[in-house]
């Protein structure tokens, strides 16, 4: 195994553990960090599978998307954006 | 052989440092940014945790932050060189206003983290030992226990205050 | 990708799945549902469908804050 290949088993076995650790938390609010560490860790091995200039946009696109969606859930938990 | 796992330990201590040095400096563990980060924060304090700590992993799970930008910046490196890294920091801006979000942390982050990345690439690292670096330090600030990193990140901000 | 990442991918979807049944509270099944997501990328990925990928981690969000309308829509007039 060399260095790429140790990257990319990694990553995946990380996002493997927070999945995990996501479905075994009781608190809504305390599963958003381990969904975090998912998203980190699917981000990091879109661009080691494929190492392409576009490759940086999709990553950004989706870590974006999933934090926007980790933010709806929990402002919709607080009870709603403030200026309604 | 023993090579590579070396790089990987030095890679997530270097990343370690530099987001939450940005992070600590930019002030986010003062307060939640929106909402959400402030119940995330009032949430582990239930569980434990200390409230400024709490603040800023809520705001580092509702926007993108330096965390995000070292993450984007090492993959903007590994794919593309200097000029990869920049456009990521670009994109990591872009994040940042979709999240209502000034932004300077991110793009702050991003742009040193290009930098460090590039400079350790000329000495034998690889980026890809950078990006999963940046996955292990993340995942000891959110993904070990919320108890204890919150009170460490508690104590930097104490630190920084003082 | 080697038969241990299809293995850890794979996982992870059908980790999601199983969780989106059994959870009970509405957040946690659109959290569960995050997961899925999460687990098909690199799939897409590894064929080289960039732009499909681009595309469903941008639709992806879209429809949870969709949902999320409708929950609070739902709540304000009860």
């Amino acid at each position: 195994m060399n260095g790429y290949e140790i990257a990319l088993a990694l990553c995946g076995i990380i996002a493997l553990y927070a999945a995990v650790r996501v479905v075994l938390e009781k608190d809504t609010m305390r599963k958003l960090p381990f969904l975090n560490v998912v998203s980190f860790a699917i981000s990091g091995s879109i661009v080691l599978l494929i190492p392409h200039p576009l490759a940086i946009v999709a990553a950004a696109a989706y870590f974006v998307g999933s934090t926007l969606e980790s933010n709806a859930i929990a402002s919709t938990y607080a009870g709603g954006p403030k200026d309604e | 052989m023993p090579a590579e796992p070396l790089h990987i330990l030095i890679a997530a201590m270097v990343s370690w440092a530099n987001f939450v040095t940005i992070d600590v400096f930019f002030k986010l563990p003062e307060k939640g940014g929106v909402s959400g980060a402030s119940e995330i924060g009032r949430h582990i304090e239930e569980g434990g945790g200390a409230l400024h700590g709490g603040y800023m992993m809520g705001n580092i799970v509702s926007s993108p932050d330096a965390s995000a930008g070292t993450l984007l910046a090492s993959c903007g490196v590994y794919a593309a060189g200097i000029p990869g890294g920049l456009f990521a920091a670009l994109l990591v801006y872009i994040g940042n206003r979709i999240c209502y979000d000034p932004g300077y942390a991110g793009t702050t982050g991003c742009i040193t983290a290009t930098f460090i990345v590039y400079g350790f690439t000329l000495i034998g690292f690889s980026a890809a030992e950078f990006i999963v670096g940046m996955v292990i330090a993340i995942l000891t600030i959110q993904g070990i226990s919320h108890v204890h990193s919150s009170r460490l990140l508690a104590t930097l901000w104490r630190w920084r205050q003082g | 990708m080697n038969e241990l990442l299809i293995l850890v991918f794979g996982a992870m979807v059908v980790l999601g799945a199983i969780a989106t049944i059994i959870s009970r509270d509405l957040f946690d099944k659109l959290i569960s549902l995050g997961i899925i997501v999460a687990g098909i990328m690199p799939f897409l990925a590894d064929r080289g469908l960039l732009d499909v990928l681009a595309a469903t981690a941008l639709i992806a969000p879209l429809s949870t804050i969709f949902i999320l309308m409708a929950i609070r829509r739902k709540k304000d007039g009860s």
